[in-house]
């Protein structure tokens, strides 16, 4: 008796009527009947096989074709093995779900576990969301995407981002909540109707509960744009409640008016303190802490004022009894020339605390007004961490709170140079090809979206965070189109694009290898964002959504690319042999270069990839010398719209060191007591548009590479 | 005159942003010194003609905004340096009255010759005295130890 192994291994013996079904099988998909050959041929398999105590599976089916393919029915060979391999495919797949699922159980899949450093994989909630994502990433990938895109996607042509979330749940990315429209209409929320506040205190108390409602509905980050000029209104009712009160007890006016003003001043203190406690402690359905950004600073009234300091005093003061950095909300600090940028504006007071904000916290980052204006067409804070809406009008108004970004895919331009070997004809041809399915693949998330009805989420489309209030069994897409929300095409490497294709031999005593020493060669890397640029540009023109490029961060992506090439064309110098791929158009993070040049190097791109984009700075400990950092702020004022200060900010709660931790193979040090327990320190640095804390929750392994080489500016 | 090292943009020695300068040579010798390699006057680079262009052509520079510059070393005010280091000064606060130069020496403002004190007439910020390993402190900005002092100029004269 013959035993057959099957591909699990196990056993089990010879049955001639399972051969005779599956030829059948194959027959009637061809349309073809013959009992006769299929009997006869089921028994020269038998008969091949009788004298062997095992055959393998795959053995036997060779077998099978081989006699189909010799057979004159050739379309019946081509449907056995068409069955065959889609069995293949689906067992395989079935597998890696399992595996995938092992992963999170047993905590060893790195790549789920670290792909995101503001998910603690280690707790139960955020390990259910890595099981949904798990499942829901494989679904699409099955049954949701076309068969081209998600080739390109597991090939790593292209990535199409958060698919542990959309297509399968249809989600947007990343938006600007309309927090004035919910305060000043009221809205409901779970079993509560929510009104008008009557406090700073209830403002951010309710701004609290929209952000973490909002966060657990979309998968990126969410954005308040201007909350001074959103809250002030706000702080000026406690006011009026503190002078009545001050009027009754006091009855001097003046007196009153001190009292009052005293009293408004601690309660915003107190208000912005319980929100930054209040979203620090949040977790969202997505398992995380909201990914939230908070923008400021152009208003000038009192009460703006107050709410602009009130922020920044809290983020200096820092959380818990080790007055720990928090990593979130990300702030975004407006300057504006005539408010706030020079000696004689009224807001100069608020700039110069700015200063001492970053120098002490990293955050905020700068929107330069006027430069932002001229490069995306208005003014806005970035939704999430750097994704920009153009302008977008509504009864001749600019408007911009309520509006979204429908999500991204990015393209590996690395693997495109590779794959050309020099020839940027080549490249080019390519290019186009990769664009392509792109467009493909950001157009099945506009379509996922199609049918899609407002019930699916209140606090977003019924209750005004997206800015309308549809009813429960609307079509959502409608608020979408003509540009009202972005989807953007994603790109990254420009640095080892430009390496891959024009050589990069550094050692060469003849300059201009390197892409920041070579003329021709940053016109180059402008020439392929420019190409990227047309594209979006012509596809909005054709669909009218808002297609737009995007410089993106790559926290994990910077990783997985440069993997999966790595795997494809070995260690390439320059290309791929660090492990990471540098973000987007960013200068590579190990030449030494100033501030200055960093940022005359960098402002050639924004205005090309206007959908997304920041600049950094690496800087020395900069708290005692914030002119230096200022000098550097203003330099930045008229070339790049968003830039961001990295500066050693580290703390040990041993010894007291405030400045930079050592990486080494073991963890963070301590440079002056050499302390490596990570529960008593205190580490931040940029992940991506964030900041992130990689004492307690590990980078991808290619970002903290990227993250170890970076070298400072000054 | 040698010198170790010329950083024509600097944050980290003196408020704002800086063009710096490590000078060769000096005898105080402290213990523990940061910069112990630019002692020997010997040390470094014979400092030319065409640096000092370079350091007042980068003060100037419309690009990137200097507040000043900045004399370490070694000592600037040791012996040998005071002929180049007077001249440098000198012409500095004539191209740019408005930019202020700060420096670090190891005498002390009360010690000093007159040669030194032709010198030091022109500086708006002096970190003054020796470093003292015991007196080591990590925690105040632009200075090494307890017994140094930060000296700014006020209505002509210099004060901690």
């Amino acid at each position: 008796m013959t035993d057959i192994i099957k591909r699990d291994g196990s056993c089990q013996s010879f049955d001639i009527h399972r051969i005779i079904k599956a030829v059948t099988c194959a027959m009637n998909d061809a349309g073809l009947r013959d009992d006769d050959f299929v009997g006869t041929l089921a028994e020269v398999v038998r008969h091949t096989f009788a004298g062997k105590a095992t055959v393998d599976i795959y053995d036997l089916q060779a077998k099978v074709e081989n006699l189909l393919m010799r057979s004159r029915y050739k379309n019946a060979a081509r449907c056995y093995i068409e069955f065959r391999r889609t069995r293949d495919i689906e067992r395989d797949s079935r597998n890696s779900l399992n595996r995938e699922i092992l992963g999170i159980i047993n905590q060893d899949n790195e790549q789920i576990l670290n792909e995101n450093a503001n998910k603690d994989s280690k707790i139960i909630p955020t390990q259910r969301d890595l099981l949904a994502g798990v499942v829901a990433r494989h679904y699409a990938r099955q049954h949701i995407l076309p068969s081209h895109v998600r080739e390109a996607h597991d090939r790593g042509d292209i990535h199409y981002h958060d698919l542990d979330y959309a297509p399968f749940f249809p989600m947007f990315n990343c938006m600007l909540i309309d927090v004035e429209g919910m305060l000043l209409n009221g809205f409901k929320m779970g079993n509560a109707e929510i009104e008008t506040p009557k406090s700073i205190l209830t403002a951010t108390a309710i701004t609290a509960q929209i952000i973490a409602q909002v966060s657990s509905h979309i998968y990126g980050g969410t954005s308040i744009n201007e909350i001074d000029r959103i809250h002030g209104p706000y702080v000026g009712k406690t006011f009026d409640k503190h002078l009545a009160e001050g009027l009754r007890w006091i009855g001097d006016e003046e007196k009153a008016k001190a009292y009052a003003m005293e009293r408004t001043e601690k309660d915003c203190f107190d208000a912005y303190q319980a929100l930054e406690y209040e979203i620090n402690t949040l977790h969202t359905a997505n398992g995380q802490t909201p990914f939230v950004t908070f923008g400021f600073g152009l208003g000038t009234s009192w009460e703006e004022r107050l709410v602009q300091t009130s922020i920044l005093k809290n983020r200096i003061r820092g959380l818990g009894k080790n007055r720990k950095t928090p990593v979130f909300p990300k702030l975004v600090f407006a300057i504006r020339k005539g408010v706030n940028f020079s000696k004689d504006d009224p807001n100069y007071d608020v700039k110069q605390l700015a200063l001492e904000c970053a120098s002490k916290r990293m955050y905020p980052d700068i929107l330069n007004y006027d430069k932002l204006v001229e490069v995306t067409g208005s003014f806005k804070t970035p939704m999430g961490c750097r994704s920009f809406l153009g302008p977008y009008e509504e009864n001749g108004k600019l408007i911009h709170d309520g509006r979204n970004n429908l999500g991204v895919i990015s393209l590996n331009l690395p693997r495109i140079a590779l794959e050309s070997n020099g020839d940027e004809q080549y490249f080019y041809k390519l290019l186009e090809q990769r664009l392509s399915v792109a467009k493909d693949a950001l157009m099945s998330r506009i379509h996922r979206l199609d049918n899609v009805r407002a019930s699916v989420a209140p606090i977003l489309y019924t209750e005004g965070a997206c800015g309308v209030r549809l009813k429960p069994n609307d079509k959502v897409s409608e608020i979408f189109k003509n540009g009202r929300a972005s989807i953007s095409l994603g790109y990254i490497g420009i640095h080892e694009t430009i390496n891959a294709l024009y050589g990069c031999d550094y050692s060469s005593d003849t300059e201009g290898q390197h892409i920041y020493d070579s003329e021709k060669l940053r016109q180059k890397g402008i020439a392929l964002v420019e190409r990227l640029r047309d594209a979006v540009e012509q596809w909005k023109r054709e669909t009218g959504y808002g297609f737009s490029l995007y410089s993106t961060p790559s926290e994990s992506l910077c990783d997985r690319f440069c993997r999966l090439d790595e795997k494809e064309f070995g260690i390439v110098p320059g290309v791929t042999d660090k492990g990471y791929y540098t973000n987007s158009f960013h200068l590579d993070v190990e030449k030494k270069v100033t501030p200055y040049d960093k940022v005359d190097f960098e402002m050639d791109y924004p205005p090309r990839a206007t959908g997304g984009f920041i600049c950094y700075g690496e800087f020395p400990n900069m708290q005692h010398n914030l002119k230096a950092l200022e000098n550097v702020w203003d330099y930045t004022y008229d070339k790049v719209p968003y830039y961001g200060t990295n500066t050693p900010i580290d703390s040990c709660y041993k010894c007291g060191y405030e400045g930079e931790f050592a990486a080494t193979a073991r963890g963070f040090e301590c440079p002056s007591c050499q302390n490596r327990d990570s529960t008593k320190m205190s580490v931040t640095r940029r992940v991506c548009g964030y900041l992130g804390q990689p004492n307690s929750r590990p980078f991808i392994k290619g970002k903290q590479e990227e993250v170890t080489r970076r070298v400072k500016h000054l | 005159m040698n010198y170790h090292q010329y950083y024509p943009v600097d944050v980290v020695n003196g408020e704002g942003t800086r063009c710096v300068l490590f000078v060769s040579g000096c005898e105080h010798k402290c213990v523990g010194c940061h910069n112990a390699s630019t002692i020997k006057p010997d040390s470094g680079h014979p400092y030319t003609e065409e640096l000092e262009q370079q350091i007042l052509r980068d003060l100037g520079d419309t690009r990137i905004y200097r507040d000043g510059l900045s004399l370490s070393g070694g000592d600037p005010l040791y012996p040998g340096n005071l002929n180049d280091i007077g001249r440098l000064v000198r012409r500095v606060k004539e191209c740019y009255p408005d930019k202020n130069i700060w420096m670090w020496t190891g005498y002390t403002l009360e010690n000093l010759t007159d040669a030194q004190r032709d010198v030091v007439r022109y500086v708006d910020v002096l970190v003054d005295g020796p470093y003292i390993q015991a007196e080591r402190d990590m925690t105040q900005p632009w200075m090494g130890s307890r017994n140094q002092r930060i000296l700014r100029r006020s209505s002509g004269d210099l004060f901690e």
